[in-house]
């Protein structure tokens, strides 16, 4: 209680001194309080917090994907986050949605804590039943972890542990519900809890390659938006003029849209993503231009910034994904100006 | 054989509620050993349902039938006779048999009136336990004939666990330790050797973890 105490009046203390300096510099001195003195859950870093704030505030968001080791080799991850410390309002840790076995989004998380950056861990039902998650969701706050994404999880036949048990105990809006449910202090079995996490809760749009099936998402969509999703990840956009028109049928959702800008890297992947996923619709013309590019790698990352700044005109944010070139991260958003 | 019990009458009444000519669809195998879905329960149910309804001061027409599998296409056909005659289909097979009814009519609703329980056996008179999951991949030889997946409550591989008292499980003093009756087994096969062997993690790819399965005979496939 003490500590607690000593910690509020700390981070006023840093508001009122540290006051021209980033809320990162702010949050560098609590961690080191932290460190010297141990934590208590009811910080206030979330006061700090610059995702939650802007994100309410309609302001855009620029988010960075990045993945955690398989294995406990951080250096990569943290090397890189370090890069763009600063330049993003948070970094989203995926778990092991794809199927591949890693270390946990949780891990990650504290991880972007301690290096004084805001996380926003992905949360999904393949591997847990509904109590391992809401474990984990508890620890998760306690541990400083704010924000969560509630994600599609590939089947467990798509990774590498192919003869592992699906849990499947509980679905994506379901999941919603249950976070929701603990935020108000009670559990999915209707107990209540000793303190309850505050989390931004977000949920995700899956590519759709036509109207009919993003119909389908769409509802899907409303249905997470209901159960307590606060905001939306949408898919990857190549075609600003298509994605003005998906904007244009999201809005009613009536929570903010942050799309994805993915970076391309190659021609093949180009070509493959043409080809295997026509909803993501890259024009011959984006294939051409990268084709044609003296610097090939260069140009993909031109592309990626170009349609950051274009998508400030559309949505509420960013979400770029890199899998596995965080280290180009910083070149990109100095393509979009950020 | 797959086991089943029929649904509480308030949840069956509440699912045809607004309709007032059913087709009612019985099944002569599973169901019909276990009590739960034959034709003698079908007219049980017929009457049970008709009586409901009038007691509300309306009338339900019930077509009553019952196949010789629901869940085989070609006996689904013989409701092609009847089907335009009702609103509704109400089937008293297990899940398959449903679905098989929803597949072949797609613009006629079609409910259940039975929850499909598991795969068992005929314990005596009234009783059925579950004793098989479908797992995929049969490991009974090397368990003595008794499946730890579908009767140890933990689906231990390496069992028993610490909760096996006197032969029971944790859960209830009425349920067999599996592990308890796979040790005896072994034993009285003089195959006490086998119960020392480690077991592997199972490989869950086979059973529905992967997803819906399908068996494709290439011999007898059209």
């Amino acid at each position: 209680m003490i500590f607690c105490l000593l910690k509020v009046i700390l981070t006023f203390f840093t508001g009122y001194v540290l006051s021209p300096f980033s809320v990162q510099d702010r949050l560098e001195v609590v961690k080191r309080f932290e460190v010297t003195f141990g934590t208590c859950s009811e910080t206030l870093e979330r006061d700090l917090m610059s995702f939650q704030k802007r994100l309410s505030s309609d302001e855009f968001v620029v988010l960075a994907e990045m993945d955690t080791p398989k294995g406990v080799d951080i250096s990569n991850l943290v090397t890189n986050a370090r890069r763009i410390k600063g330049r993003v309002d948070a970094v989203i840790i995926p778990d092991m949605d794809n199927g591949v076995m890693r270390m946990s989004s949780m891990g990650g998380g504290v991880l972007m804590h301690q290096q004084g950056m805001e996380s926003i861990i992905h949360v999904y039902c393949r591997d847990r039943n509904r109590m391992a998650l809401q474990g984990d969701i508890l620890a998760a706050h306690v541990l400083g972890i704010q924000n969560l994404i509630v994600v599609h999880s590939e089947g467990m036949d798509k990774g590498d542990h192919r003869d592992a048990k699906t849990v499947n105990d509980l679905d994506e809006v379901e999941l919603i519900k249950g976070i929701k449910s603990l935020q108000d202090g009670v559990d999915m079995a209707g107990f209540e809890l000793n303190g309850s996490p505050k989390m931004t809760i977000g949920c995700t749009i899956s590519p759709y390659a036509d109207d009919s099936a993003l119909e389908k998402e769409l509802e899907l969509a409303r249905k997470k938006v209901q159960a307590g999703a606060q905001f939306i990840i949408s898919p990857s956009v190549f075609d600003i003029d298509h994605f003005s028109r998906f904007m244009g049928k999201a809005k009613t959702l009536g929570v903010p849209i942050i799309p994805t800008v993915f970076l391309l890297k190659s021609v093949g992947i180009a070509r493959y993503m043409a080809t295997y996923e026509p909803g993501a619709h890259i024009s011959e013309d984006l294939i051409k231009r990268i084709r044609k590019a003296p610097d090939r790698e260069l140009e993909c990352i031109r592309i990626a910034g170009e349609t950051i700044k274009e998508l400030k005109r559309f949505a509420q944010g960013v979400k770029i994904q890199t899998l596995g070139w965080e280290h180009r991260l910083p070149a990109i958003l100095d393509q979009a100006g950020m | 054989m797959i086991t089943a019990e029929r649904k509480p009458m308030e949840e069956i009444l509440e699912c045809i509620n607004p309709y007032n000519r059913i087709l009612l669809v019985g099944c002569n195998e599973c169901v019909t050993v276990c009590a739960a879905g034959g034709r003698k329960e079908v007219g049980l149910l017929s009457t049970a349902l008709q009586m409901a309804f009038m007691k509300e001061g309306r009338t339900l027409e019930v077509k009553e039938i019952t196949l010789e599998r629901q869940c085989d296409p070609e006996y689904v056909e013989e409701l092609i006779t009847y089907i335009d005659q009702v609103e509704a289909v109400l089937s008293m097979a297990c899940g398959c048999g449903v679905q098989e009814i929803a597949r072949r009519y797609a613009t006629k609703p079609v409910f259940p009136a039975v929850n499909t329980k598991f795969m068992g056996a005929s314990e005596r008179q009234g009783v059925w336990s579950e004793r098989c999951r479908g797992c995929g991949d049969c490991l009974l030889g090397l368990t003595g004939g008794i499946c730890p997946i579908a009767r140890c409550s933990k689906r231990l591989m390496n069992g028993p666990c610490g909760g096996s008292t006197k032969g029971k499980c944790e859960i209830s003093p009425d349920v067999d330790c599996a592990w308890n009756l796979i040790w005896e087994r072994l034993k009285a096969l003089g195959l006490e050797k086998k119960y020392e062997e480690i077991m592997v993690a199972k490989d869950w790819r086979p059973s529905w973890h992967g997803g819906p399965r399908r068996i494709i005979r290439e011999d007898m496939a059209e």
